[in-house]
């Protein structure tokens, strides 16, 4: 059967790997991406996402240059995203070498462009990416251009609509959790994953072991992870060895290359 | 080895995101060409057809280009090793019925005896696309799986429709998703992955490699 996707999610900036808390605090450098992307490879990563968090044509030009790099010698899906508005920008980045684009910002102001691109590049090709953070006690909103707009959205109707527009997969990040190390937000994952038809990747939160059992548990397909795997010192492989431990179906046997 | 002299053909066809297969050959040793060139794919020692995208948009592609042509003759006349992935794959098939809006399914290149269906699960946990990693059980031996142990058989997929062959000797390889997934089918001096196996680490670059070294 299908296996459960364990994923680093890695920020860039100019072309650099950044780490915030809850999107603007507390910015960390963490390395040359290109050179973790081979350490996670080495540890046999599902997956990679790699984000533009303040997208430019200057730091477009570094993110294609990330991600031929990366593509040279890794060998695993990417989906790559940051600024993406156009037809146009989705092709270069899968000319580039990405596997699946992903859309945040774009998908709410014109929602029309998911399906067109759905059209041009394939469902799979087109991963919406949607942040959210509560507003009030039993109320959430979605928010674009990097968590700095509000727009009156709820997450969960949002991400159904971006499945009526073809999305491939909605990967689903929780601002108020981010950096936190604090666990996901199981109660969203649980409520969105019961409803959701298509895959779904959630990420913001993850700081152990057991945080990444309860969202697999809650219904996510995937676990986008970033602090965790950077800043402590629960790798991939010991993450997955102890997923397939407690009965989670996650590959196995790779991570030792020899 | 006189195959490791020629180029490896990547059949270009208009569709994006070709340049990790091309990686994945170089890093396996060999010289890939992405070409769209009759002459050049004729002159290959492989032949491999990507794709990615619509069933329908990617054999009206291939055609325009004269593709399908060169494609009979090159694998079918002429026999080279052709390697189909994905999409590609399922292009071997005589119809889908991918965005067949219209009651007529889309025809294929007609290689093989099989369709190309919807995959519709009834458990409602199991989302469309099929995207990720799978473990294929093998129906038979192939040398393209040459030499990948049993365990190492996990492949990265990502589709929505799925091959349902009338042939069971075409089938190699299979995973399950709430029905059998045709993964891996071969005839002859042709094999096809649904899964990509340039997407597949060190399982798909082994099986590639095997692939290249492959004189039928």
């Amino acid at each position: 059967m299908l296996k459960k996707r364990l994923i680093p999610k890695f920020l860039l900036r100019d072309g650099r790997l950044v780490k915030y808390v809850r999107f603007f605090e507390n910015e960390r450098m963490a390395g040359n991406p290109v050179t973790t992307a081979k350490v996670y490879n080495d540890y046999g990563v599902d997956e990679l996402i790699v984000l533009d968090i303040v997208p430019s044509e200057a730091s477009r030009a570094r993110v294609v240059d990330v991600i031929e790099r990366m593509s040279e010698e890794i060998f695993m899906p990417f989906t790559v995203g940051g600024g993406v508005r156009t037809p146009d920008d989705v092709a270069a980045l899968l000319r580039a070498g990405a596997d699946k684009v992903s859309v945040n910002s774009q998908a709410v102001r014109r929602p029309q462009f998911v399906r067109e691109a759905a059209r041009i590049f394939g469902d799979q090709c087109m991963t919406v990416s949607i942040d959210y953070r509560k507003v009030g006690p039993r109320h959430c909103n979605v928010f674009i251009d990097g968590g700095r707009e509000r727009v009156p959205l709820d997450p969960v109707e949002w991400a159904l609509r971006c499945q009526d527009l073809h999305c491939g997969e909605i990967l689903l990040g929780s601002i108020d959790r981010d950096g936190t190390m604090d666990g996901y937000d199981l109660d969203m994952i649980h409520l969105l994953a019961g409803r959701l038809g298509v895959p779904l990747i959630v990420s913001g939160g993850c700081g152990s072991l057991q945080h990444a059992i309860d969202a697999l548990e809650s219904g996510a397909s995937a676990v986008a992870i970033s602090s965790m795997f950077l800043f402590t010192d629960h790798s991939p492989i010991k993450l997955r060895s102890h997923l397939a431990s407690r009965g989670l179906n996650v590959r196995a046997g790779v991570g030792s290359r020899n | 080895m006189p195959s490791n002299m020629l180029h490896v053909a990547i059949v270009d066809y208009g569709i994006n995101n070709i340049r990790s297969v091309r990686n994945a050959v170089e890093y396996c040793g060999f010289d890939p060409v992405i070409s769209q060139d009759r002459a050049a794919i004729e002159d290959a020692s492989h032949v491999i057809l990507p794709g990615v995208g619509a069933f329908g948009d990617a054999m009206a592609k291939l055609r325009a280009r004269g593709l399908d042509d060169v494609l009979e003759r090159v694998v079918r006349e002429k026999g080279k090793p052709f390697l189909a992935v994905c999409l590609g794959m399922q292009l071997l098939a005589r119809a889908s019925e991918e965005h067949a809006d219209d009651g007529e399914p889309h025809r294929g290149l007609g290689w093989l005896d099989a369709d190309i269906r919807r995959i519709r699960p009834n458990d409602p946990e199991l989302k469309i696309p099929h995207m990720g990693w799978n473990t294929v059980s093998k129906m038979r031996e192939h040398p393209a799986l040459a030499a990948i142990r049993p365990g190492n058989l996990a492949f990265y997929f990502v589709h929505s429709f799925s091959m349902h062959c009338n042939d069971e000797r075409d089938v190699v390889g299979c995973a399950q998703y709430g029905q059998s997934i045709t993964a891996i089918v071969a005839r002859d001096h042709i094999v096809a992955t649904q899964f990509h196996p340039e997407k597949s680490q060190d399982s798909g670059i082994e099986l590639l490699g095997n692939f290249l070294r492959w004189n039928p």
